[in-house]
């Protein structure tokens, strides 16, 4: 590690003495070690698991969640939420299925792109602008946006009828998925831009303490609106990737998903307070609760017992890093 | 004793509302051997301490002697590694703040308690509300609150939140509060850190009179003169161990001072420069709306001017308007010769180079998650960035520039401004804004809280910018403070300007005069 870590969040400085060094190790890392132990314990249990074949469909499978974690982790770091991912998930996915049916592709991915970075922006302007609390806000528009979809739709599902629609969800370059690929891009570069840059930098100081920001001049209402512009964007890929997956979508896709994208970021140990956190956590989220769901069907546990698992390694996970984080600043 | 009216006994009672103890010569605490390591840091080293009845004890050290870390084991929030406490001749159980009370202390620490959204009442009897069945007796507590109210000489009106009263109100309260609690002994960590000369002088009082009532009181404090008045005998404490305690009028200050920074040499306050005849800002009719009424002042290159004046006569507001954090400033400002509209943005003030270092350093100057080096470079990204990339050689060469500056120690860049001391902190804000070299710097009390030695190196920064031609505004409670580092003193009461004093004729006798000349005049004419 070189002397030049300073900006990067997460890895501390080491010192000579690493026995008390040992419970900061264990926050900053012990994420990481949870996810090798749960690769380890699936992997034995069923090595088809580290297949070429298995961890392709699995990129492929969490690209929606993972590119919408990535999104979060921004609106999280500024000490935002955005509950309204889920509806607009499914909007912005019966736009791009709508519009694809008579339109090329792109035309329909980019226009539902336009939707999600549109309600983004809204929830960007009421969040910070107006001021109104995330939560409410996003709460409130998910109901519009769900109603939007439905008024849409008329709670019927819309096909598409075109290959080439089918291409950006399941399509393949030498075996390795598009939307998977995707995932990953979006990983490293929002990592860079967070980890590098003076935006990213400037969401850490505005999560961290909003009014010292403000008057260290940082543009603080146009960075935390940004960050739900920038959410909104990551909802409109999601939901092209759904509905080219799928080749069709309805207004409610899946509701269950918000859940999945707050666990991953949260389970990463991005703090949902603000100003902590980093995307290589989300990364590491990602891996868990992927690696955790895929696990169930591979070592065949019965669908009853895994929410109850699922449920406990979440909360186990989040005792772990509080206790330690306590444990870490007792002083 | 006074007389007492038949028929109207609550309004001429003149009851001590606290209870009157026996005050011959027992011990109240008895320290023995106590050591504590947090990981890395030895905190405290076989301390022994002993608290008699009715003293008022005083304990001084530096940042980081390990001051805090005691007093929060005395109070029962951190247990010791090794040795024992004894409070009354009772072993300290170490389970829960709460059973304290029981054991007869209360502590007022340093770091507000205050809850900002309850009112002052719910504040008074946090953790102990009096009650009747299950209902909290709200009678009984305004009762209770108006005599002890009486007693300090507070004027707070108990159903206002508290988040709304002053700093230096909230600390009364949170006095108010300790002292409610009726207990043996009294824990007081910087009480006067927030407090103007006014309350100031009506906690001395306070302190005096639980004294006479046989309540022993540990004081903290930075301001050594207070402690010295104050105190019957003091402690000194360094790198975790207490290295001396003698009766008060043994002390001197300069013996304490040396006791408390071991060999370390202190530099004497260095002789103030001259500041150039150019005017770098002229600030003429500033107006806050039921704040401030009608400032005109100039500021000099290389000067640095004082503000003056008691906790709420608008000081803060002040320098709040000049860095363009409040829009509803009115006035005009001639800038490097030339008028330009009043700032109505922060970023509009730090554009053209007039800066802030706010008074809450936790609150408004850091982002405490964040690394010191982090917090440096805040408020100048694009400094050390190529196009939007932040280039991280830069960020470490600026940052070890600014740390020699600074005197602080660069092997702490990393560390997490979280975990930082006071002195520490105040350097990370300050350096926040010299990395922008602005052209005036306005100073909100730099050095509240901090040690002698901080204090040295801020002030001895702050001079040699000034040497450089940097205009800076500066406002500390300290009144010594603002006499020994500015070259002019603006004295300000009630939101206006009474006096610019030329440096050389500031004294504090003379500033607190005007002050109180204008503060009684204000009362009289309230009164008539």
């Amino acid at each position: 590690m070189s002397k030049v870590e300073a900006l990067a969040p997460g890895p501390a400085p080491q010192t000579a003495n690493w026995r008390a060094q040992l419970p900061t190790l264990i926050r900053v890392y012990g994420i990481v070690l949870t996810l090798l132990l749960l690769l380890t314990v699936v992997t034995i249990g069923n090595p088809a698991f580290i297949s070429q074949q298995n961890v392709f469909n699995m990129a492929s499978q969490w690209a929606p969640a993972g590119i919408m974690a990535v999104g979060m982790t921004f609106v999280i770091l500024t000490g935002g939420f955005d509950l309204s991912v889920a509806s607009a998930y499914s909007l912005c996915a019966v736009v791009a299925a709508y519009v694809g049916q008579t339109h090329a592709p792109w035309v329909a991915f980019a226009a539902a792109i336009a939707v999600g970075l549109l309600f983004g922006l809204a929830n960007g302007i009421l969040v910070a602008v107006v001021r109104i609390n995330p939560f409410i806000t996003t709460v409130g528009s998910g109901f519009i946006i769900n109603g939007v979809a439905l008024v849409m739709t008329q709670n019927a599902a819309f096909l598409v009828d075109n290959e080439d629609f089918g291409i950006l969800g399941a399509g393949r370059w030498h075996g390795v998925p598009y939307s998977g690929m995707l995932l990953v891009i979006f990983l490293v570069v929002f990592g860079f831009v967070l980890a590098r840059t003076i935006y990213g930098e400037a969401i850490y100081a505005v999560g961290g303490n909003y009014e010292a920001s403000r008057l260290s001049g940082i543009r603080v209402r146009t960075v935390v609106a940004s960050t739900y512009v920038l959410m909104g964007g990551c909802v409109g890929l999601a939901g092209c990737i759904a509905a080219s997956q799928l080749s069709s979508a309805q207004a409610n896709l899946d509701p269950g998903i918000i859940f999945d994208v707050l666990t991953i970021v949260v389970v990463g140990g991005t703090s949902l307070s603000g100003g902590s956190g980093a995307m290589w956590r989300t990364a590491v989220g990602l891996g868990i609760i992927a690696t955790i769901s895929n696990g169930f069907v591979l070592l065949d546990i019965s669908p009853y017992y895994q929410s109850i698992i699922k449920g406990s390694i979440i909360v186990a996970a989040l005792a772990l890093d509080t206790g330690l984080t306590r444990l870490v600043r007792a002083k | 004793m006074v007389e007492q009216v038949i028929g109207n006994k609550t309004t001429e009672r003149r009851d001590i509302p606290i209870r009157k103890r026996d005050s011959n010569s027992t011990i109240a605490i008895r320290v023995r051997n106590v050591s504590k390591s947090f990981p890395g840091v030895q905190a405290l080293r076989g301390i022994n301490f002993e608290l008699l009845t009715g003293e008022v004890h005083g304990l001084v050290g530096a940042n980081g002697a390990g001051k805090s870390t005691f007093i929060r084991m005395l109070s029962g929030a951190s247990q010791p590694d090794t040795g024992e406490i004894e409070i009354q001749g009772s072993p300290l159980l170490f389970e829960d703040p709460r059973l304290q009370r029981g054991m007869g202390i209360a502590a007022i620490y340093q770091e507000l308690t205050i809850i900002p959204e309850m009112s002052v009442l719910s504040n008074a009897f946090l953790g102990k509300v009096p009650n009747r069945f299950f209902f909290t007796d709200k009678r009984r507590m305004e009762r209770r609150f108006a005599e002890l109210s009486r007693w300090m000489g507070l004027n707070i009106s108990p159903h206002v939140n508290a988040g709304t009263l002053s700093v230096a109100n909230q600390q009364m309260i949170e006095i108010l509060r300790a002292v409610q609690t009726d207990q043996n002994v009294l824990i007081m960590d910087e009480p006067t850190a927030p407090l103007g000369p006014f309350e100031r002088a009506r906690l001395y009082d306070l302190i005096g009179r639980l004294k006479e009532n046989g309540v022993a009181i540990i004081f903290i404090s930075h301001d050594l003169d207070e402690v010295l008045k104050l105190s019957d005998r003091v402690s000194v404490m360094r790198e975790g161990q207490l290295v001396e305690t003698r009766n008060a009028s043994k002390w001197t200050k300069d013996t304490l001072v040396r006791a408390m920074l071991g060999d370390v040499q202190i530099v004497a306050g260095e002789k103030r420069s001259h500041a150039t005849d150019e005017e770098l800002l002229h600030v003429s009719k500033l107006a806050l709306p039921g704040r401030l009424f009608g400032l005109s002042f100039g500021l000099h290159q290389g000067e640095i001017l004082g503000i003056a004046g008691l906790v709420g006569a608008g000081r803060t507001e002040v320098l709040r308007c000049i860095a363009g954090a409040e829009p509803s400033a009115e006035g005009s400002m001639r800038f490097a010769g030339m008028d330009c509209p009043w700032p109505r943005t922060i970023r509009e003030a730090i554009g053209r180079g007039i800066v802030l270092a706010p008074e809450d350093r936790k609150r408004q100057g850091l982002v405490l998650s964040r690394s010191a080096l982090s917090n440096l470079m805040l408020a100048d990204l694009h400094a050390v960035a190529a196009g939007s990339v932040i280039d991280r050689n830069k960020v470490r060469m600026r940052g070890e520039t600014l740390a020699r500056q600074l005197g602080f120690d660069s092997k702490r860049l990393d560390t997490e401004a979280l975990n930082l001391s006071g002195g520490n902190q105040q350097k990370l804000v300050l350096g926040k804004w010299l990395n922008r070299k602005p052209k005036i710097l306005l100073l909100d009390e730099p050095t509240r809280g901090i040690d002698l030695g901080a204090k040295q190196e801020i002030f001895q920064a702050i001079r040699r910018l000034s040497d450089e031609g940097m205009g800076v505004i500066l406002i500390s409670s300290d009144l010594e403070e603002v006499v020994e580092h500015s070259d002019r003193v603006l004295v300000m009461a009630r939101g206006r300007q009474i006096d610019i004093l030329d440096g050389r004729d500031a004294t504090v006798e003379r500033i607190l005069n005007l002050i109180f000349a204008v503060e009684s005049r204000a009362i009289d004419a309230g009164a008539s």
